[in-house]
């Protein structure tokens, strides 16, 4: 945008289809595999009847697998873990705590499913190398389009179609059932964790009109005012350091603002003083949550014609209210919702992809002239929520480069007025029944599948030591 | 004033995140969060040649 260069289509439809493939994969990891251990009690499953879980997983899932004999082996899997001391991926919870909620048929029948949707998301992530070389981090993603030339071959494109229709089949059979069979035990989890603000950057153009054609509408909704969605202008968002671990200044746009760390020691102070290296993003003012709930919520309020009827449904099944969407429950079950959602339209990425080259038409690049100065910026709807890229060119170089990420507005500080960042505000009401074993709180923390940093790998050419930096 | 709880570092997540909650009557009264690292990859860009933003900034986020 800086550089005033137009994409070619087929360089939009392999983003979407990235982004797309990334939706499916994450989604699936963070249900099972980062939030699922706060619902599901392993310890408890070893005293499930095989049996009986057999029976219920028939009754409320279509896995593919199961059995009487194939939950009995999972159960002697976890029954070795536990004999030898080493819990693996499962040391370091609170295992037995009083909020565990599931019978022990319903923990070991989850617990399967973990160990079955780690198998099924190293898959996942190979759609991500098909065009965009690895996963994480894409290496095809160039300004003017996307590099991924060679890819557009009918193995390639048959191979990202093969795996996602199997992760898809697996989110329709074995995560969305799983994810109401759990939701159905903790209903009271749909009264705590909401947050008041949500906004959405939108993803998925469809054309080359945006915010019009996004898949995932642009919007913000107020208040939890779901019925009155308003646009999104970008020039609304600031972000205020009154709070962290920054120079002193006023609340900023973006294309002003500054990263100036304090040079003291950072000293933690939470109440009125600095406690974070997260600055706090406001959009007018107002403190929002980005995500999975944000985007579902923004949809649902527009009336989109698939995201509504999912929602509906899945209000319907658990028999809870749409205020229930405003919890740490509706903001999981979100995630699952809006997978099946996206998943879905792959499909339809991928057909007006297969037509442009039948067609003829396979470009995917558009070049472009470096401007000696500019400035634009960039808005996404990564899966965990709305990211912005602003960037300023000076004298051919970069003069200022800014990104407000999800997992800052998610998890950013109060701001000058006080007013609280959205996880903070959406842990005010938690009960903790024990305050030696906070579950509940990381119930809450966890639903906003945090990503605070991302492993920078340099490699020093010489000695190709592996150096790992980690950024926020 | 109501019992304090600290959770650091918080596992299963991606990064190294603090939460702190003041407990009162069995609920959560009071709430912060604090991110443990500094990013500083804007700092890094600033004088760059503006083709090199997206091959450092994309390693940082985009999920």
């Amino acid at each position: 945008m800086a550089v005033g260069v137009q994409i070619p289509e087929n360089a939009r439809i392999l983003r979407n289809l990235l982004h797309g493939a990334q939706v499916q994969h994450d989604h699936i990891v963070h249900f099972y595999h980062l939030h699922a251990l706060d619902w599901v009690d392993i310890v408890s499953a070893l005293s499930a009847d095989p049996k009986k879980t057999a029976a219920l997983a028939d009754n409320v899932s279509e896995a593919p697998w199961g059995g009487v004999s194939y939950y009995k082996s999972v159960q002697d899997r976890i029954k070795t873990f536990v004999d030898s001391g080493q819990l693996g991926p499962f040391a370091n919870a609170y295992w037995g705590h009083p909020a565990y909620k599931l019978p022990p048929e319903a923990n070991l029948m989850a617990t399967a499913h973990y160990i079955e949707a780690l198998r099924l998301q190293a898959k996942a992530a190979r759609m991500h190398a098909i065009f965009g070389g690895k996963n994480p981090h894409p290496q095809s993603l160039v300004v003017g389009g996307i590099t991924s030339v060679r890819d557009l071959s009918p193995d390639r494109i048959a191979e990202f179609l093969y795996i996602t229709r199997e992760t898809q089949e697996f989110i329709k059979k074995v995560y969305i059932p799983d994810l109401l069979a759990v939701a159905s035990f903790y209903k009271d989890w749909g009264g705590i964790g909401g947050t008041s603000n949500f906004l959405a950057y939108g993803e998925f153009p469809e054309t080359s009109a945006e915010p019009e054609s996004l898949y995932m509408p642009r919007g913000l909704i107020v208040n939890r005012n779901v019925g009155g969605v308003k646009p999104v202008d970008q020039k609304q968002v600031t972000e205020d350091v009154t709070h962290a671990w920054y120079e002193r200044g006023d609340a900023k746009h973006p294309y002003s603002g500054e990263t100036k760390p304090i040079q003291e020691n950072p000293e933690y102070r939470p109440g009125s003083g600095q406690y974070t290296w997260l600055k706090a993003p406001r959009y007018e003012d107002l403190s929002c949550e980005v995500g999975p709930l944000a985007r579902v919520l923004v949809a649902y309020g527009k009336g989109h014609k698939d995201v509504k009827p999912l929602v509906d449904s899945t209000l319907q099944k658990l028999d809870v209210p749409v205020q229930a969407l405003f919890s740490t429950l509706g903001r999981t079950a979100a995630r699952g919702l809006e997978t099946i959602a996206v998943g879905d339209r792959i499909e339809t990425w991928m057909g007006a992809l297969l037509a442009n080259i039948k067609n003829g038409d396979t470009k995917t690049y558009e070049p472009w002239e470096m401007p000696d100065s500019g400035e634009g910026y960039g808005l996404n709807d990564v899966p965990r929520g709305s990211l912005g890229h602003w960037i300023r060119i000076e004298d051919g170089k970069i003069g200022k480069y800014q990104y407000v990420v999800p997992s800052t507005w998610n998890l950013g500080p109060r701001d000058a007025k006080g007013v609280l960042g959205p996880m903070e505000e959406a842990l005010i009401g938690t009960p903790v029944a024990d305050p030696k074993q906070p579950l509940e709180i990381l119930r809450t923390v966890h639903s906003f599948d945090p990503c605070i940093a991302c492993a920078v790998h340099v490699i020093d050419p010489d000695s190709n030591e592996v150096y790992k930096i980690k950024a926020l | 004033m109501g019992k304090r709880v600290v959770v650091d570092p918080i596992s299963r997540i991606e990064g190294h995140l603090r939460v702190e909650v003041e407990i009162s009557g069995g609920k959560v009264v009071n709430a912060w969060s604090s991110g443990q690292m500094f990013r500083g990859i804007e700092m890094i860009l600033e004088g760059r040649d503006p083709r090199d933003a997206h091959h450092f900034v994309g390693r940082s986020c985009g999920v």
